[in-house]
């Protein structure tokens, strides 16, 4: 069980690719978009991001014949899935305790 | 100019990781370019953001390589809307602009007293390096520090908070 905390970036990559695969470049537009324009990677930090995740199998990438080699696409495997919920769990638990600790602060 | 500098900062990376992605970089850089705001700051911050990614992305990818995946997805990548406030900028330059002019003052005093006690020039600027990287390091560490605990973070939440509170009241 694979329980370490994301960093921001990873994170991002996840949700973006939790949706539908997309290529690097729409990946970066739509953590901007997703984020506000709050959240601007660079290509460095991204393929940075990816190519663990590639390395981890979280995500893969998806071969097409008809893919430039510029402008390959990815996609989340079920095991990426899979941490991204643990991931969500493991914030929305946080986000409780956090909750609970600031209204018995106000009280 | 600056896809040749992107390129040949590409270079950094490791042979067998620039192989695999070194086309897909580029291609998304130059993507992510032709969509730029006609604005300077936005154009600086950009090149900023993708020039310091690559170099650190490059010194990653040789970590990675050296020492396998120690720390699997690293915390302190956490440090996309930092700010470095622009007083300290100001600041920054203010004193970089001294310190050429004190050596500046201090060699042609050297040079017009013959055998003087003054040190010269090289071993000034020699001096005035060392002090400059050692501040350098010091201002990294801090940065470094206040990016893994997130108080940048705290501020926006609180200004945000704020803002929502007297948007409430009016």
């Amino acid at each position: 069980m694979e329980t370490f905390a994301l960093s921001e970036p990873v994170l991002l990559v996840l949700l973006s690719l939790a949706e539908q695969p997309r290529h690097g470049y729409s990946i970066l537009k739509d953590i901007e978009s997703m984020s506000g324009g709050g959240v601007l990677l660079s290509t460095g930090t991204l393929y940075g991001a990816l190519q663990r995740l590639l390395e981890n199998g979280w995500i893969e990438r998806v071969e097409e014949d008809s893919t430039p080699r510029d402008r390959r696409t990815y996609r989340l495997t079920s095991r990426g899935r899979r941490n991204l919920q643990m991931e969500i769990e493991r914030m929305r638990h946080l986000t409780k305790v956090a909750a609970l600790r600031m209204a018995r602060k106000e009280a | 100019m600056t896809l040749t500098v992107y390129r040949w900062m590409l270079c950094l990376y490791p042979g067998s990781y620039r192989g695999e992605i070194a086309e897909e970089m580029t291609s998304v850089f130059l993507d992510a370019q032709s969509t730029l705001p006609p604005a300077l700051a936005a154009k600086i911050s950009f090149y900023r953001r993708e020039f310091c990614g690559l170099l650190s992305g490059a010194l990653y990818a040789h970590f990675d390589r050296l020492f396998g995946p120690a720390i699997p997805f690293r915390r302190f990548d956490m440090q996309s809307q930092f700010r470095f406030p622009r007083s300290t900028v100001l600041l920054m330059l203010v004193i970089f602009a001294g310190t050429v002019l004190t050596i500046a003052k201090a060699s042609s005093i050297a040079g017009a007293r013959p055998g003087s006690v003054w040190p010269s020039f090289v071993s000034v600027g020699a001096l005035m390096l060392l002090t400059m990287c050692t501040a350098a390091a010091v201002v990294v560490g801090i940065l470094h520090a206040l990016r893994r605990s997130g108080v940048y973070r705290l501020e926006n939440v609180q200004g945000r908070m704020d803002s929502a509170e007297s948007n409430g009241k009016p």
